[in-house]
């Protein structure tokens, strides 16, 4: 199996299948990563779609010195970064839609969504990137643009926190 | 806790967890994880959470995602490609400087393509005053200008006008010369259509004069009795006087060619010569040579307009014979001028003469009181304030809005620049 950065190399070299392979591979994963931070189900399938279109136009821009999963996650944030500021202008930030409905398991899903958003933003995107991207801590750095230490000790606190949130979440649940 | 007490910080259990450890630090880990029931609780902890947030699942993206990303890569447009991390970035910021460059180039502009004002065109040169006429009589009318050194073109199109007016009366000129003169028997050749060829070597002939004289007055009155008595035309004279230096004269005299030598040896009684030179040209072959392509030229008008009143078959041929008609009676016209420039110089001999009045200072008045002399510096001083300031505000305004176009260019280019260095220091 050919690596993502060799597939971007390709397509650089005018392979349009290896773009296909490439998108085939991610795209539910950036569509997961938006669908995780987003409240709107329609929105973040547009903004995976931005992103690759983004990876398509800016793929000269692209060099193998980065890998292909840092590249992918750093524009997606971007993207991400880029939505929340338009929300808040529009005063459009709306949190946790009673609608918004989940295929999976909705109860402890909402259960997991609702202790992450209390958690700081800081703390909450480095567990994230490393619970559902499955991104290494170098990685998580790169794409953070904060040193590897720094990931350590959020990724610490992070869990730790969110283990007091879903353990007093759950006295509650059992008090009730 | 030290370090001592607890050999593995809560922090570094994480890497563990994660698989971010090498071999060694993992076993090391390992080891003290056997011994350690708080580390190790701690790690069933962490491995407890990743599974319950592993529970929050999210639906697939729809099939239709792909349409919208390969729709955007079917025209694969290298330009949009290449600049598409630029218009992905504050695109706001761009429009501004965009739109503030745009404004700044309108006003640089509008301030190029606006004509020079009176006031512009006169300011910051020294005046000098210039009469210039054609002087073609005693009574001829002076023409007074303005000269400032450093409008050249402004001067020149005075010059222009000037040269017209001087055409007209020589023109009049022409038409009172009495009959039999030389002009009369270049007229003559010319209504032959130039097919005589010449009877000797045509020569054109110059000469340049410079004399320094005390009775300026005289000498441009004795030049115009010389022109009359050698029965030429003055093509141009010009006048100066600045204060403080001595009256110029120049003049171009165009006098028969056989009448140069007595013309030049009274021109040389007007004062004292400083320089003289004569020189020839002769243009015979290139008469010769002008005459036989003008009448090979005319033989083929001849020949196309023959064909013309023969072919009247197709309109394209009668078309295309009369463009060609047209050509070379353009050809025709064009080389009789010139025939008729180079035997008007053979004719004609040219003489430029430049008078310098010799000057004598004349005596200064007394002095002026000295509260005078501080008045007159006030103003001065005032004057000069002024200039100053007005120059400042005609710097700023001259300068500034291309000042400003740049900023706007270069600022943008310089953060990109700047930001590109930075994330590319971040990578490394």
């Amino acid at each position: 199996m050919k690596s993502d950065e060799q597939l971007m190399l390709e397509y650089q070299g005018g392979s349009k299948p290896a773009f296909a392979e490439l998108f085939e591979r991610y795209r539910s994963p950036v569509y997961g990563f938006f669908r995780r931070r987003l409240n709107n189900a329609a929105r973040a399938e547009e903004l995976a779609q931005e992103t690759f279109i983004v990876i398509l136009r800016g793929s000269e821009q692209y060099e193998p010195t980065a890998r292909f999963r840092t590249y992918m996650y750093a524009i997606a944030l971007k993207q991400l970064w880029t939505e929340r500021r338009k929300e808040v202008r529009e005063h459009r930030l709306v949190k946790l839609p009673q609608e918004d409905k989940f295929e999976t398991d909705p109860a402890t899903g909402l259960w997991i969504r609702g202790a992450l958003e209390q958690l700081d933003p800081d703390y909450r995107e480095v567990l994230m990137l490393r619970e559902y991207e499955q991104l290494s801590y170098d990685e998580i750095a790169e794409v953070l643009a904060v040193p590897i230490n720094t990931v350590r000790s959020r990724l610490s606190r992070a869990r730790g926190e969110l283990k007091a949130l879903l353990e007093s979440q759950s006295a509650k649940g059992v008090s009730q | 806790m030290s370090r001592k007490e607890h050999p593995v910080w809560e922090e570094e259990l994480m890497p563990y967890v994660d698989g971010q450890l090498d071999a060694e630090a993992a076993s090391n880990i390992e080891e003290h994880l056997e011994e350690c029931q708080q580390c190790s609780k701690r790690v069933a902890d962490t491995r407890r959470l990743s599974q319950q947030m592993a529970t929050w699942q999210v639906e697939d993206p729809s099939e239709n995602m792909g349409a919208r990303v390969f729709g955007s890569a079917a025209p694969k447009d290298r330009s949009s490609r290449r600049w598409g991390w630029f218009t992905n970035r504050q695109s706001w910021m761009y429009g501004v400087a965009g739109a503030t460059a745009a404004l700044a180039l309108i006003a640089v502009g509008i301030s190029l393509l606006r004509p020079p004002t009176r006031d512009e065109g006169t300011s910051s040169t020294t005046m000098s005053w210039a009469k210039t006429t054609d002087n073609s009589g005693p009574g001829a009318a002076y023409h007074y200008e303005v000269q400032a050194p450093s409008q050249q073109g402004q001067g020149q199109g005075q010059q222009g006008s000037l040269g017209r007016l001087q055409t007209e009366q020589a023109k009049q000129q022409r038409q009172q010369r009495p009959p039999g003169d030389l002009r009369e028997s270049f007229e003559l050749e010319q209504d032959q259509n130039g097919t005589r060829p010449p009877a000797g070597p045509m020569v054109i002939r110059t000469a340049n004069l410079r004399i320094l004289t005390k009775e300026f007055d005289s000498a441009r009155a004795r030049i115009q009795a010389i022109v009359q008595q050698a029965q030429g035309y003055l093509d141009q004279m010009t006048v100066r006087g600045e204060t403080g230096l001595g009256r110029y004269l120049s003049a171009t005299l165009r006098l028969p060619s056989d009448r140069l030598d007595s013309g030049l040896t009274e021109l040389r009684k007007l004062g004292k010569v400083l320089e003289e030179s004569q020189g020839s040209s002769d243009v015979t072959s290139q008469y010769v040579d002008l005459q036989a392509r003008l009448n090979n030229a005319r033989s083929t008008e001849q020949r196309l307009l023959a064909l013309q009143r023969e072919r009247t078959d197709k309109l394209i041929d009668v078309v295309s014979v009369e463009r060609e008609i047209s050509r070379v009676r353009e050809e025709i016209e064009r080389m009789e001028a010139q025939r008729k420039d180079v035997f008007s110089k053979t004719q004609y001999a040219t003489i430029i003469v430049e008078v310098s009045e010799e000057y004598r200072a004349e005596i200064q008045p007394s002095a002026p009181a000295s509260g005078t002399q501080l008045r007159n510096a006030l103003i001065d001083g005032y004057h000069g304030a002024l200039g100053s300031v007005l120059a400042l505000a005609m710097l700023i305004l001259r300068y500034g809005p291309a000042l400003l176009l740049w900023l706007a260019v270069l600022l943008p280019v310089a953060f990109l620049i700047r930001r590109r260095l930075r994330s590319l220091i971040r990578a490394n």
